[in-house]
């Protein structure tokens, strides 16, 4: 059946699905920084008997020099070594003993450190996050031990799978690596650069990034406003303020014309073809369009390249499309589909290039553009039910979008993109000659 | 005050000391636990439908979402044999189409709202889901109640479903994880159901009429959970289910019994080949007991010290300790019916033996040694402890209940979890574990690439090597290198001395400088770099035999100012020496000891550019070739593949060159190569870095 046809049945068969009427609940939240430069967000909610303390610093791979790549990942993992108070290790045991869960990870634009504690231990998370910021302990030992660490976490979760090495290397190939280094390599960062890092390199990093003046502490969930914040006083108020880090450069021009990759993956047992559409920073006015679009393009079921490529045409086992943004510096619209067996690759990027361009002359339907508001609507919900999922909301309207408030304000826009700004993102970002094509390819079989 | 509260209140101060500090200094200890707040298992509500549905509700106006959970005891284990796999299709076409509605129209009415619809299945359950915002809690179960009662099951649906299944098989058959979880449930169960999962010869048997009849005889309301979570009271949510459900009538036919797991008498160890793996994914287990056993909460205590998080023995030792993984944890897996242990780590290949070790060593500790008090503490810190977390979410709680229903287990499980867990003591926990854990028998899988695993692993008990579709592999054909090795032909490479430049974002930054010549009835290699900037000096020297494999490794030099050597001999398959430099694993900057297996044939990863004139090149040629590190030891199957041909223009002059990917190695490398023979390198590109090695000159004598 065409999908045209199909399409024309749905609308019909469809009690109309307007977008609805809910907000996701405001986010209360205080603010105040210390003196030393620490920005505190303190957002209570007493219907939970648990804390969560997430510290965000202003540094991920995006800070990075060539030479000194997987710098910020290498340091979530020395984080956790030890501090002057600390032993080595004793940050996962101490959390762990008190029935508490923690994490950290990297990203381009931002390192975080979180742990969710039951509400009798919110000054363990505060101290051990105060602890860590004021005396880390930098030495060889730690270096040597978790530069292997990395390395094994490289190998389990990148080199040994099928994909996910191609897949890196596709997302920095959108970024001139001449103009916008800060983008165009890998977060884990290449192990020549990783070998060669000295212990000194590495205090230097921390010296620089880990100051509290380039961080911001934020606290959700059962604690009493007052207690927090002269438990923050006493942890974290002699700490010393820091130098100002440098400013991140990235001049990414678009539309620079279509790159073609191919990149053999030994491990993949079915072709893959990612093809990546630069798209602006994330405050950017289009955002709210670009990730409605995605949603549109690639997310469920009854998203266009499900139908088209796994269900209609039978292409591929498998279609994403995914924004990759939440980031200062340009990001990507991705659209990748793993071939069926028997199926080349050439057929996939065929189909996927086609369904995409439909969009810039056709635009999207209402019935779709409802639809993609929707299932905003309900992430959005789903997202404030945990004391982290509220915690990294905060974290992510201040640093990324440059106020706290936006961590309430962001959804409007998205209720209000109209058809017509649908058609203008695609027509504007994308295109062929603003594109990245990877052919993510087992290897062809020996002569 | 009660059990409970003593008990947790003990606790919480036994296990932080008291913190050295004046009023309002910064404390130099961990600070103490404020007081436990009494917090007991949420509340929930129960019903039971006119058609035999046994309704959990879990009320919360918090958030406006509502979560539904239908599951029947039809789960994977009543797969026919031959049929493995059934359960599953079954289940993920129950939303491809339903009632009045196709599945592209099922897909877009739930996605249309936000909400979500999806089925799948376990061991023992068959599980359909919806989660809506709660003004389309109706709608939510109109569509779940359709899948299970009217499912259209159309011809298409089936065959597309089929395609994506042989698709998702090839694509497990490169999944380290999937294929260790598949060989393990087959080696622990045996004939018994629970070892069974889904083959392509079984997807490509099944035909609609068995999926039709499994879905009306297997999914009956009589026996079946129906758990609701979120904004919705009792009598809505009876109401909305008593609607959608009027009609459907039937209760699910009794399980036959199942036929015990194999007994074990011994430990053996099934070696999974993956050609090319660059780690080994280790899996100990054993069989455990029924979810009702009264030693699980004693054996659950044991296996939080054991490996139960990052506090445990197994992770501070494999990953914080030894550096050899980046996770290695142990768990107790309940199903209805007998549950099972697995211990699992994914570790670097020349460790894998010695992890496999300490992993078996840890449990006979675990299964022969009291816990020590403070351990104890710890890990019942954490499993009291983490109680609040569990149950932040309506949906986490609705999850739990479930959870104990379906398992079986009794109806106070959940109100005295926590009390039963605490009351655990040492010698408790010993019993737990020997209940629990059986080193002795266990049943050992590791995936990964058997040309260099094996040799370390068969001195650690009997070895039988498998293809990733379980047929065997003999052992012998694994020691020789050319099973998918290219033959290299060494007389086609040209003596030569090479003068390369290393530049960096276009800056010359130091140089390289090799030699490659015939001697004593092999050849000799050697070269010099010096990249100043860097603070690096190297001199390196390699004897190779006739066949271009690595026989002796010699290496002089000084990385930002620490001197770096590494002195290695290869003999009788196995590479021994001594390597100083930046090292895994235990401490500094110092020594390491190298002894691990070598395929025959292996090449050292400082010879790999001067050899290239041996490999018979072509536009589409790719070859796997077994290289050692000789820094560290590690041997890896290398894949290098023609990529395409270009032109180039380095500084000894233009060339036509082939365009080769390194992969597998410690990082990717691109290679060009000369088509022209003999062949020859003239630019070296780590792939994802600004710097590139280019020919400066080249001579022959």
């Amino acid at each position: 059946m065409p999908r045209r046809f199909l399409l024309l049945v749905t609308l019909l068969t469809l009690p109309g699905t307007a977008a609805l009427a809910q907000e996701p609940a405001r986010v209360n939240y205080e603010t105040y920084a210390l003196p030393n430069g620490l920005k505190v967000v303190l957002s209570p909610d007493p219907t939970v008997q648990v804390v969560t303390v997430n510290v965000w610093y202003d540094v991920g791979s995006r800070n990075e020099k060539p030479g000194l790549t997987g710098f910020a990942h290498l340091f979530e993992h020395m984080m956790f070594q030890g501090s002057a108070n600390v032993g080595k290790g004793e940050h996962f045991q101490l959390i762990e003993r008190a029935g508490g869960s923690m994490n950290g990870s990297t990203a381009n634009d931002r390192t975080n450190y979180y742990q969710t504690l039951p509400s009798n231990r919110l000054n363990l998370g505060l101290w051990l996050e105060a602890d860590r910021m004021r005396s880390l302990a930098v030495t060889d030992s730690n270096l040597n031990n978790q530069r292997e660490a990395v390395k094994e976490e490289r190998r389990l979760r990148i080199d040994n799978q099928p994909y996910v090495g191609a897949f890196q290397q596709a997302i920095v190939s959108i970024y001139d690596s001449a103009t916008c280094f800060a983008y165009g390599h890998e977060t884990i960062g290449s192990m020549v650069d990783l070998n060669a890092a000295s212990t000194a390199d590495v205090k230097a990093f921390f010296d620089l990034y880990y100051a509290p003046n380039n961080a911001v502490l934020t606290l959700t969930g059962d604690f009493a406003p007052a207690e927090a914040k002269a438990l923050i006083q006493q942890y974290f108020g002699s700490i010393p303020r820091g130098q100002t880090p440098p400013p991140v450069e990235c001049n990414q021009p678009f539309n620079g014309g279509e790159r073609r990759l191919r990149v053999p993956d030994a491990k993949a047992t079915l072709p893959a073809v990612a093809v990546l559409y630069r798209t602006p920073p994330a405050p950017s006015a289009d955002t709210p369009a670009i990730e409605l679009l995605s949603s549109i393009l690639g997310a469920g079921e009854s998203s266009r390249l499900n139908v088209a490529l796994v269900r209609d045409s039978r292409a591929a086992v498998a279609v994403q499309a995914l924004q990759l943004g939440d980031q200062r510096g340009p990001g990507a619209l991705v659209a990748l589909g793993i071939a069926n067996q028997g199926v080349s690759a050439d057929s996939v990027e065929k189909l996927l290039r086609a369904e995409i361009a439909r969009v810039s002359t056709e635009g999207v339907t209402a019935e779709e553009l409802a639809k993609a508001k929707n299932t905003y609507r309900s992430t959005q919900i789903g997202s404030r039910q945990t004391t982290m999922g509220v915690a990294e909301a905060l974290q992510t309207a201040n640093m990324i979008y440059g106020n706290l408030e936006a961590v309430n304000t962001r959804f409007a826009p998205y209720m209000q993109v109209t058809l017509e700004d649908i058609r203008r993102v695609a027509r504007t970002y994308l295109q062929a000659n603003n594109s990245v094509m990877v052919l993510i390819a087992p290897p062809e079989v020996t002569p | 005050m009660s059990c409970t509260r003593l008990t947790l209140a003990v606790l919480g101060a036994a296990l932080a000391a008291p913190a050295t500090t004046t009023a309002q200094g910064y404390p130099t200890a961990p600070p103490v636990a404020g007081p436990v707040r009494p917090m007991p298992f949420p509340p929930f509500q129960e019903a039971r439908l006119s058609n035999g549905i046994r309704l959990i509700l879990v009320e919360s106006a918090k958030q406006p979402v509502v979560s539904l959970s239908l599951s029947f005891a039809a789960g994977h284990a009543y797969d026919p044999e031959g049929r493995e796999g059934l359960a599953g299709m079954v289940a993920s076409l129950l939303t491809k189409g339903a009632g009045n509605r196709t599945a592209e129209q099922v897909s877009a009415t739930i996605e249309g709202v936000g909400g979500t619809l999806s089925a799948s299945t376990g061991p023992d359950f068959l599980t359909i889901g919806a989660y809506v915002l709660a003004p389309q809690a109706e709608l939510g179960f109109s569509l779940m109640a359709d899948a299970v009662i009217r499912p259209t099951f159309a011809q298409t649906e089936v065959e597309l479903y089929r395609t994506q299944a042989l698709s998702g098989l090839q694509l497990e058959q490169s999944d380290p994880a999937a294929l260790g979880d598949r060989f393990m449930a087959r080696t622990l169960y045996g004939s018994h159901p629970y070892a069974r999962r889904p083959t392509s010869a079984a997807a490509r048997a099944i035909t609609r009429d068995e999926i039709v009849a499994y879905q009306q005889r297997m999914l009956r309301p009589g026996g079946a959970l129906l758990v609701v979570a979120g904004a919705l009271t009792l009598p809505e949510a009876r109401r909305m289910a008593e609607a959608s459900f009027a009609g459907w009538t039937g209760t699910a036919p009794v399980a036959a019994a199942f036929p015990a797991p194999p007994a074990r008498s011994s430990r053996d160890i099934l070696l999974v080949h993956r050609a090319g793996s660059v780690q080994a994914n280790i899996l100990v287990g054993n069989i455990t007991f029924p979810p009702t056993s009264p030693q699980q909460y004693a054996a659950r205590v044991a296996n939080q010290v054991l490996g139960g998080g990052s506090d445990s023995r197994l992770f501070a030792i494999l990953r914080e300790e030894k550096g050899w993984t980046y996770g290695a944890y142990s768990g107790l897996n309940r199903s209805r019916g007998v549950g099972s242990f697995v211990a699992t780590a994914e570790v670097r290949n020349e460790v894998a033996d010695s992890s496999l070790r300490e992993i078996l060593h840890q449990m006979e500790r675990l299964t022969t040694e009291p816990i020590p008090t403070p351990a104890l503490e710890a890990a019942l810190g954490a499993l009291v402890g983490r109680f609040p977390l569990t149950v932040e979410t309506v949906q986490q709680v609705a999850g739990q209940v479930s959870n104990s229903i379906l398992l079986g287990l009794p109806a106070d499980y959940l109100s005295t979890y926590r009390t039963r867990l605490a009351a655990v003591t040492a010698a408790q926990a010993l019993e737990g574990a020997k209940a629990a854990i059986r080193p002795a028998t266990a049943a050992i899988i590791v995936v990964g690439d058997a040309k260099v695993l094996l040799g370390g692993l068969a001195e650690i008990g009997p070895v039988r090597v498998v293809g990733t579709d379980g047929t065997e592999v003999p052992a012998d054909q694994l020691m020789s290198a050319s099973v998918d090795g290219p033959v290299l032909d060494l007389s086609k490479v040209v003596a030569s001395r090479d003068s390369f430049a290393v530049m960096v974002q276009g800056n010359a930054m130091g140089s390289q400088v090799s030699e490659f010549s015939a001697a004593a009835g092999g050849f000799l290699y050697s070269d010099d770099t010096r990249i100043p900037l860097a603070g690096v000096e190297q001199s390196t020297e390699v004897v190779m035999a006739a066949n271009g494999s690595a026989m002796s490794v010699t290496q002089r030099g000084k990385v930002q100012g620490n001197e770096t050597s590494v002195v290695l001999t290869v003999t009788n398959g196995r590479a021994t020496g001594k390597a100083v430099g930046p090292q895994p694993p235990a401490g500094a900057f110092g020594t390491v000891e190298i002894d691990s297996p070598v395929p025959s044939g292996t090449l050292d990863d400082n010879t790999v550019t001067a050899i290239v004139g041996a490999l018979p090149w072509s536009a589409n040629a790719s070859w796997s070739l077994s290289m050692l590190s000789s820094g560290s030891g590690e041997v890896r199957q290398i894949q290098l593949a023609v990529t395409g041909t270009e032109t180039i223009t380095v500084p000894a002059g233009s060339f036509e060159v082939y365009r080769a990917e390194m992969s597998g190695g410690p990082s990717p490398v691109t290679l060009y190569v000369t088509v022209a023979a003999p062949h020859y390198v003239v630019k070296i590109a780590p792939v994802g870095a600004p710097i590139e090695i280019v020919l400066v000159k080249r001579t022959t004598p």
